[in-house]
């Protein structure tokens, strides 16, 4: 479970997150998305512990994610946009850190990379795998373990067709399992396909936040269930405009606190 | 389990490539290379004791030890800064630095070891056993001043926003503990009336790691004709005592950066 109340982050002057109120549930997949720089990496970082907030609070499993960040990331994977690990690192090392890191034994970690079709590459370098292998490699890792919360920060970059239905994948095997997730994605089909909410964000706030149907409508776009792909891209460019000025903000829940 | 798995993958990563190597082999070089040296000028190359060796490659350890600690130290911390899927996982960030600082320590302090160790074994078989145990604490000392200026290093390293500007600071700190400090001490020297400069001139010795050592391994030889006017005065203000206050003052300039680095990278935004 997430929650995020009144979250901000600012640098100097300039504040990149305005107060952001969210909420995931177990079991909930729920996609940030908006141009860039409207504070979805922000707020998926802060989450993670790899940036702290202006003010604000977060829970994540239940844990103040803030003050007491190493248990609330006990359950908790993240994978970066960055690659987050020194490009030398051999990935059988890592694997066997992390194990260690989340309490399972090593054994999982050589099977999750397996399960990735990675078992062949262990003593590869992390630098020395293609993007997608990278990609694979880190997500079977950040899922590894108990994990309840799962925060992705554009987990289909840089994959090629095959490798994006893996993350899809994992993201629909992580929400059967119960657990939150929170992604953050260029990829609209994306969103369209695994979010049961989308939470729209434009220079730092919240446009609108809610299931595709509730976007669509507040968007004046017409939905039918029967479209095999949804008119995504329209409904997120009108909700970016309202956002920056062009409309009004039709749609944003209340149902963080 | 996590301290002992975040060494292993740290001293990994510190171990990949060959640096650990070509420090070892030269470290090695250079200590038979000096030890054939100091009696090659009359006509005679011969292997000197472990004395005489020592006292000779003191020097080359206050100047290579404390660049290869601080420049090391200062690229270990700067990287920091790319380890957000490290910093995600469910470990503190001071577990993540210390570890990382040990490693470091591990792979260059095995590095030096085998290197001065290679030497002492050449010097042990060919000149005698004389003095041995001084020399093993000389390698001590050694790897007192590498602990000291990696957590230094590591500092600057945490600090440092990029590759470039910590490696620079670190130079410029060398540059400062090396030859700096030397400097303003000679200039107390200099300055203040013959009695006064005393005390000064010691704190500056504590204030420096590289002094520290340097008045250590001299004072395991009693090798004072060599030594520097901070040495110097510390001997006349302290006595024996003097080593101690040495030592522990050179395990502070571990601890303290190290904590400082700890402190600001728990703090700060990768």
């Amino acid at each position: 479970m997430i929650r995020v109340r009144g979250l901000t982050k600012s640098y100097g002057w300039r504040t990149v997150l305005a107060p952001l109120d969210l909420a995931v549930d177990p079991g909930q997949v729920v996609a940030l998305v908006g141009p860039n720089g409207a504070g979805k990496s922000t707020t998926l970082r802060i989450l993670a512990g790899i940036i702290r907030p202006s003010g604000g609070s977060a829970e994540l499993g239940g844990r103040d994610a803030l003050r007491d960040g190493v248990a609330a990331r006990r359950h908790v994977g993240y994978l970066a946009q960055k690659l987050g690990v020194p490009p030398a690192t051999n990935l059988g090392d890592l694997a066997a850190l992390v194990a260690a890191a989340r309490g399972v034994p090593g054994a999982d970690a050589l099977a999750a990379l397996d399960a990735a079709g990675l078992a062949g590459r262990l003593d590869a370098a992390v630098s020395d795998l293609s993007g997608g292998q990278r990609q694979r490699a880190l997500l079977a890792l950040a899922t590894l373990g108990e994990v309840n919360t799962l925060l992705l920060d554009e987990p289909s970059i840089s994959l090629d067709a095959e490798g994006a239905d893996d993350v899809r994948a994992a993201i629909r095997a992580a929400r059967d399992r119960g657990a939150a997730v929170l992604f953050a994605s260029h990829y609209l089909f994306d969103v369209a396909r695994l979010a049961d909410r989308i939470v729209v964000l434009v220079d730092g706030k919240v446009t609108a936040d809610g299931s595709l149907p509730e976007l669509a409508a507040a968007a004046g776009v017409a939905w039918s269930d029967q479209v095999v792909d949804p008119p995504i891209e329209r409904i997120y460019r009108i909700l970016v405009r309202r956002g920056r000025g062009d409309g009004p903000m039709q749609l944003v829940r209340d149902d963080a606190a | 389990m996590t301290g002992r798995a975040l060494v292993r993958f740290e001293l990994a990563a510190a171990a990949r490539g060959r640096a650990l190597t070509v420090i070892a082999v030269g470290f090695a070089a250079a200590s038979v290379a000096v030890a054939l040296a100091g009696l090659s000028a009359g006509g005679v190359v011969a292997v000197q004791g472990f004395a005489r060796t020592s006292v000779s490659l003191l020097q080359l350890i206050v100047w290579t030890v404390p660049m290869l600690g601080l420049l090391a130290g200062a690229i270990a911390g700067v990287d920091t800064h790319d380890m957000e899927f490290l910093v995600a996982l469910p470990v503190s960030r001071a577990r993540l630095l210390f570890a990382r600082w040990l490693a470091h320590l591990m792979g260059l302090g095995g590095a030096l070891l085998v290197g001065l160790g290679a030497a002492g074994l050449l010097l042990g078989a060919l000149a005698g056993s004389a003095d041995a145990a001084r020399y093993l604490a000389l390698v001590g000392v050694a790897t007192l001043l590498l602990s000291a200026t990696l957590a230094l290093g590591v500092w600057i390293g945490v600090s440092a926003r990029s590759r470039l500007r910590a490696v620079t600071m670190a130079a410029v700190v060398w540059l400062v503990l090396v030859i700096g400090v030397d400097i303003v001490a000679i200039a107390l020297l200099a300055l203040l009336p013959a009695g006064r400069a005393g005390w000064g001139l010691s704190l500056l010795l504590l204030a420096n790691p590289v002094d520290a050592a340097r008045a250590l391994g001299i004072g395991l030889f009693q090798a004072s004709t060599i030594a520097g006017p901070t040495e110097a005065a510390l001997r006349r203000l302290l006595g024996g005592t003097g080593a101690w206050v040495l030592l522990a003052g050179l395990m502070a300039w571990t601890l303290v950066p190290l904590g400082l680095a700890g402190r600001r990278f728990g703090r700060q935004d990768l």
